[in-house]
């Protein structure tokens, strides 16, 4: 491992540092949790740079894994006024990671659950339920009205 | 609301924010984290090695508190070949010797005499072929005079330049005739004594006072000779006696051949040669001896002699008076032992009259090793080992004496 930095690695972290850091705040619902949890995942990633053959899924199975974490108290947005994210808090950490792929990163459900190291039927379910509990927080109605426009 | 009015909302909920620049301080992070597994990967290296230290200590300590405490499971082993002692005499064990005429079939002892040991047909000079290490000299006599024959390590021999005059016993040949160190031979001759560098064949003449000597032997040393005659004996300074006077008298006894050093048997003792030139008494025997037989030979830890005994309870004989093989210890821890050369059962048919062994056939002639003086019996050598009281033959005898050097030994 070189001392001074892998010119190729650094151009991976440029282009996506910033999209990341954007998923990770939305999933820890903290900009220094989730500055913090993707500096460990390209740290990660340096470790082994030369040897990863898919450096995306790497990063993103280490990025999300500390926000699954059942036990983990730590409120979500706190001191927010924004009604999104403190829709976001709602939801469990799990829920949270799961919305968040789903629909910002756009992210299939087979993706996510290969992410996430969890079973198709899991990854569903937390997202349903988690559009759901989204959809009410923010005053939207029942999920089975979200077909209907208001 | 739909699904896919949620993407336009996270996007505003997580906009402006700050970029951030990881890049570098992520590098640096996998270098201090490398840095970090190495260092404990050592760690741990250093602290098993170190675990495993006081564990292979605490064992040893553990293991040599136990050998303090618990006793061997099993009797210390004997010697190889180990014959049981068949009882004792005056307090020490003795062991009986083959009979006469069964010598032939004993295992032997591989030395450079060979299997029979008789006068050589083809002979260098000793002047073209030094001899370094002699294992047996003997005299082969020519027209009234005597030649010396010298035998080497490497089963060689050759023939000294030098013509030997006989002396009122007979042939000019003691049984301690060669150095201890192999490197001179020493002859008594009328009113002189010879000897002879095996390596220079070097003659050198000591003119003595007396003219009746009949024994030779070495100091340990080998740098002087004692000589005697029957009343007479004397130290010669043969080699490093420069400064010192090179004749001197000392004490002498009515057996020429007991004069011997560094340890003498005789007079029911065995005494220790002191430097002045006299014996001391080193220890006291109880045996039952009739005469001593022949020169003392003596190793750092045991000295040997022959006596003939008066009748013994143990071992009865009738043909013969029983002889008997005396090595004592001299360290006071080891043992001494005997081998009595008794006679066969004269019931025994093939027992030939001419195999009786008579008092004057055998004597002790040196030792082979440590603990296996070597032993004539009338024509054959036999090794005998006192630790285990096995007897070997070591050659067959085809001439009339032989003494041996250093180089019989492996």
């Amino acid at each position: 491992m070189e001392k001074s930095v892998d010119p190729d690695f650094a151009s991976y972290v440029d282009a996506r540092q910033g999209r990341w850091l954007r998923t990770a705040y939305l999933v820890y619902g903290d900009l220094e949790r989730a500055e913090e949890a993707l500096l460990h995942a390209f740290t990660r990633l340096s470790l082994h740079w030369t040897k990863v053959d898919d450096p995306d899924a790497f990063v993103q199975r280490v990025l999300y894994q500390p926000a699954l974490v059942r036990w983990n108290r730590v409120r979500a947005f706190p001191d927010e006024d924004d009604p999104v994210k403190l829709a976001l808090a709602e939801l469990t950490g799990a829920q949270r990671a799961v919305f968040v792929l789903l629909h910002l990163e756009e992210l299939t459900e087979f993706e996510v659950a290969d992410v996430l190291n969890m079973s198709h039927t899991t990854v569903h379910g937390h997202g349903l339920a988690a559009f759901s509990r989204f959809r009410a927080a923010l005053g939207a109605g029942d999920w089975r009205d979200a077909g209907d426009p208001r | 609301m739909r699904r896919e009015d949620i993407r336009p909302l996270l996007y505003q909920a997580a906009d402006r924010l700050p970029e951030p620049d990881l890049a570098d301080t992520a590098w640096a992070g996998g270098l201090e984290t490398r840095r970090r597994q190495r260092r404990n990967v050592v760690i741990g290296l250093l602290a098993a090695l170190a675990l495993a230290v006081v564990l292979a200590i605490g064992a040893g300590v553990s293991g040599s508190r136990n050998a303090e405490l618990v006793p061997p499971p099993t009797t210390p082993s004997l010697p190889p070949g180990h014959v049981p002692p068949e009882g004792q005499i005056a307090g020490i064990d003795y062991w009986l010797a083959p009979p006469a005429g069964s010598e032939r079939f004993l295992d032997r002892v591989y030395t450079p005499l060979g299997d029979r040991l008789g006068a050589p047909d083809d002979v260098d000079s000793l002047t073209e072929h030094p001899i370094e290490n002699p294992a047996a000299l003997m005299l082969e006599e020519r027209n009234g005079r005597y030649d010396a024959l010298l035998l080497g390590g490497d089963s060689t021999w050759a023939r000294a330049d030098l013509q030997l005059a006989p002396i009122s016993s007979g042939s000019p040949l003691s049984s301690g005739a060669v150095s201890p160190d192999g490197r001179t031979a020493a002859f008594p001759q009328p009113g002189e004594l010879v000897t002879l560098d095996v390596v220079t064949a070097e003659v050198s003449r000591y003119p003595l006072p007396t003219r009746d000597l009949r024994s030779v032997a070495w100091t340990p040393d080998a740098q002087q000779v004692l000589v005697s005659g029957p009343g007479k004996a004397y130290r010669v300074h043969v080699r490093g006696g420069d400064g010192e006077q090179s004749v001197v008298a000392i004490p002498p006894s009515a057996n020429p051949a007991s004069i011997t050093a560094p340890f003498r048997i005789e007079r029911d003792a065995v005494l220790r040669y002191r430097g002045n030139g006299e014996w001391a008494v080193d220890s006291e025997l109880d045996l039952p001896v009739r005469t001593w037989v022949g020169q003392t030979f003596s190793t750092y830890t045991m000295t040997a002699r022959l006596f003939v005994s008066d009748d013994l309870q143990q071992v009865p004989t009738k043909a013969s008076q029983p002889q008997v093989v005396a090595a004592i210890s001299t360290l006071r821890a080891l043992p001494s032992s005997l081998l009595v050369l008794g006679e066969a059962d004269r019931s025994t048919p093939a027992m030939d009259p001419q195999d009786v062994r008579q008092p004057g056939c055998c004597a002790v002639l040196g030792w082979y090793d440590d603990y296996k003086p070597v032993i004539q019996v009338r024509g054959w050598l036999l090794a005998w080992d006192v630790r285990s009281g096995r007897v070997q033959r070591v050659t067959e005898l085809a001439v009339d004496g032989v003494a041996l050097g250093p180089g019989i030994r492996p």
